[in-house]
């Protein structure tokens, strides 16, 4: 069983603001708790697949000019740098 | 002007100047202004389809060089970027996000000459399968309009199904073009992963989604691929189907094939009526000349808790980039200090994100992981091994789309495991890359029913042989609107 502490403690880390929605937590606790069937599949031994892709496959890393300036886009571009909120 | 013809019939006519594109496009511009406020299928218009049909026409008739789409009217889920239009997402935080690229597929239809009238619905960043979860409310079907059209690409298939375009295309990460696409009667494909590039798709679970065309027929849909499909040097995860023609031999039957009926698919709460049309399609495919008999696949009873930890995990770390700085843009970062102003940006995500960005939180974190999401991946492995398995047998499976008919808006909103189990036969193809189609096969009370057929990576071709075999064994009722 997940507690309502541990969901209050990720949606914190997610910068997710859940704070008086016991409905809400309720609900991702549900939906957390019906994850437990996973503890029956006795799939403990088995291996996890792994996709590979080798290098060469990738294509090549080289600077391609987009048509437009993207950053100027940005609401809080100033010219030489984008202004973010501060870190406490 | 008939509206309800298929795609390949809407290029054909234009091809032989029965028809002009022009005329097409704007009825079919009227016909969303007249029907779509009792569907909202379409979240925005291109005002500028029927110029774009009149440079068709034009060269048409100049014997210039025309795309194989001849100005067929698509509609586009809104989470494909077309340069310079609006990609919402169905989410308040891409309320005013305009694209400044093309997604691959829509530069290839662009190539050839496809004409975009507009982008339609979807569950805020595809999570959901009703789209009551789009910020912008949800879409109706046109079955039965207090009814959900499934989702997320619920938009996409009401447009194709309500004749507001000749096809369109969804996005799949669990079903999500499968599922609406039986809800409304329509044609929904999720092929082989890799098969369509994901460039410009907006990311939800990139490691198992796939765009998907939804079409009137299943010719339409190999019409499409045959356009869409292939190596995109932009996705690194294509695969090189060396130029495929899906239409060709499509209509050469299945006579001789091996289908496994899918047991776990056809177990407690499947309605008695899917159940019915599910035993009439391996009725008629016997009757085709297949042979059918039952195959047990034992993880597809954990297919879907595996498929929430995975998806919520990757949807966490991909809806991690919506600050408010890079999108967004709804209130100033003055006075505001970094954790606090990235909280406030994300109260404009609805509830389902937020519900499954925590869940994304959750599930891959130091001392839950091994419970929740390495368990996940172990259980798509092995489920991955026992569908190879079951391919060494069989040349294709079969089952019911969705175990249940389209219900009420609201029905199950509050139940989310409920709505989890909806999703219960469409998420092993997504899990293990299998191609899947779901074809409209019958109505019970005037509500869809569809029954999906998978195949092995990259049989992709003969999936849909035997989807448009299946198809031209029934006759269905037109769509009541």
């Amino acid at each position: 069983m997940v507690t309502e502490e541990e969901i209050q403690y990720v949606s914190k880390l997610m910068k997710i603001d859940v704070h008086d929605h016991k409905e809400y937590i309720d609900k991702v606790q549900t939906m957390i708790n019906y994850f437990d069937i996973l503890d029956s599949a006795g799939v403990e031994s088995e291996e996890i697949s792994m996709q590979e892709m080798p290098i060469s496959h990738l294509r090549e890393d080289k600077y391609i000019p987009f048509d437009d300036k993207l950053i100027e886009k940005l609401n809080n571009y100033k010219g030489t740098y984008v202004r973010a909120p501060k870190m406490s | 002007m008939n509206l309800k013809i298929s795609a390949l019939e809407f290029v054909q006519e234009v091809q032989n100047g029965n028809i002009s594109a022009e005329d097409f496009v704007a009825k079919t511009l009227e016909r969303i202004q007249s029907i779509d406020d009792k569907l909202h299928a379409f979240l925005s218009i291109n005002e500028d389809a029927v110029n774009q049909a009149q440079e068709i026409d034009r060269k048409v008739k100049s014997g210039d060089k025309v795309g194989v789409c001849f100005g067929m009217p698509i509609s586009i889920k809104d989470n494909m970027c077309i340069k310079n239009s609006k990609t919402t997402c169905g989410s308040k935080m891409l309320e005013n996000f305009v694209a400044p690229y093309d997604a691959t597929v829509i530069r290839k239809l662009k190539q050839q000459d496809a004409i975009f009238v507009g982008k339609v619905n979807l569950d805020e960043f595809a999570m959901g399968l009703t789209t009551e979860f789009s910020a912008f409310g949800p879409s109706k079907n046109p079955w039965e309009t207090d009814h959900v059209p499934g989702g997320s690409s619920g938009g996409s298939a009401v447009s194709v199904s309500a004749f507001e375009c000749v096809a369109s295309l969804g996005s799949d990460t669990g079903g999500s073009v499968r599922n609406p696409a039986s809800f409304c009667s329509v044609v929904g494909f999720k092929p082989t992963y890799g098969l369509i590039s994901r460039y410009g798709l907006v990311s939800y679970a990139n490691s198992i989604e796939q765009i998907g065309p939804l079409t009137r027929t299943v010719k339409d849909t190999a019409f499409m691929l045959n356009i869409i499909s292939g190596l995109d040097s932009n996705d690194n995860t294509t695969v090189d189907n060396k130029d495929e023609n899906y239409l060709s031999g499509i209509d050469s039957g299945i006579e001789g094939k091996k289908i496994g009926i899918i047991k776990e698919m056809l177990g407690d709460g499947v309605d008695p009526a899917v159940l019915s049309a599910t035993k009439d399609a391996i009725s008629k495919l016997e009757n085709l000349g297949a042979t059918c008999e039952e195959i047990s696949l034992d993880m597809v009873k954990y297919s879907v808790a595996a498929y929430y930890t995975i998806t919520a995990t990757e949807a966490g770390s991909n809806l991690a980039r919506y600050d408010n700085l890079r999108y967004g843009y709804d209130f100033s970062v003055e006075g505001y200090e970094f954790n606090s102003y990235i909280t406030k940006a994300r109260q404009n995500f609805g509830p389902e994100v937020k519900r499954r960005m925590i869940i994304g939180g959750f599930v891959p974190s130091t001392g839950h992981a091994g419970k929740y999401f390495l368990k996940a991946l172990k259980i798509k492995s092995k489920l991955t091994r026992e569908i190879n398995d079951a391919f060494k047998k069989f040349d294709l499976l079969i089952a019911p789309t969705v175990p249940i008919l389209p219900f009420k808006i609201g029905e199950k909103i509050d139940d989310p495991i409920a709505l989890f189990l909806v999703d219960i036969n469409t998420v092993t193809a997504n899990l293990t890359g299998k191609p899947a189609i779901s074809v409209p096969f019958a109505v019970s009370n005037g509500l869809p029913i569809g029954i999906q057929l998978l195949a092995d990576s990259m049989q992709d071709k003969l999936l849909l042989r035997a989807a448009h075999a299946l198809e031209n064994t029934v006759k269905l009722p037109e769509v009541p609107i």
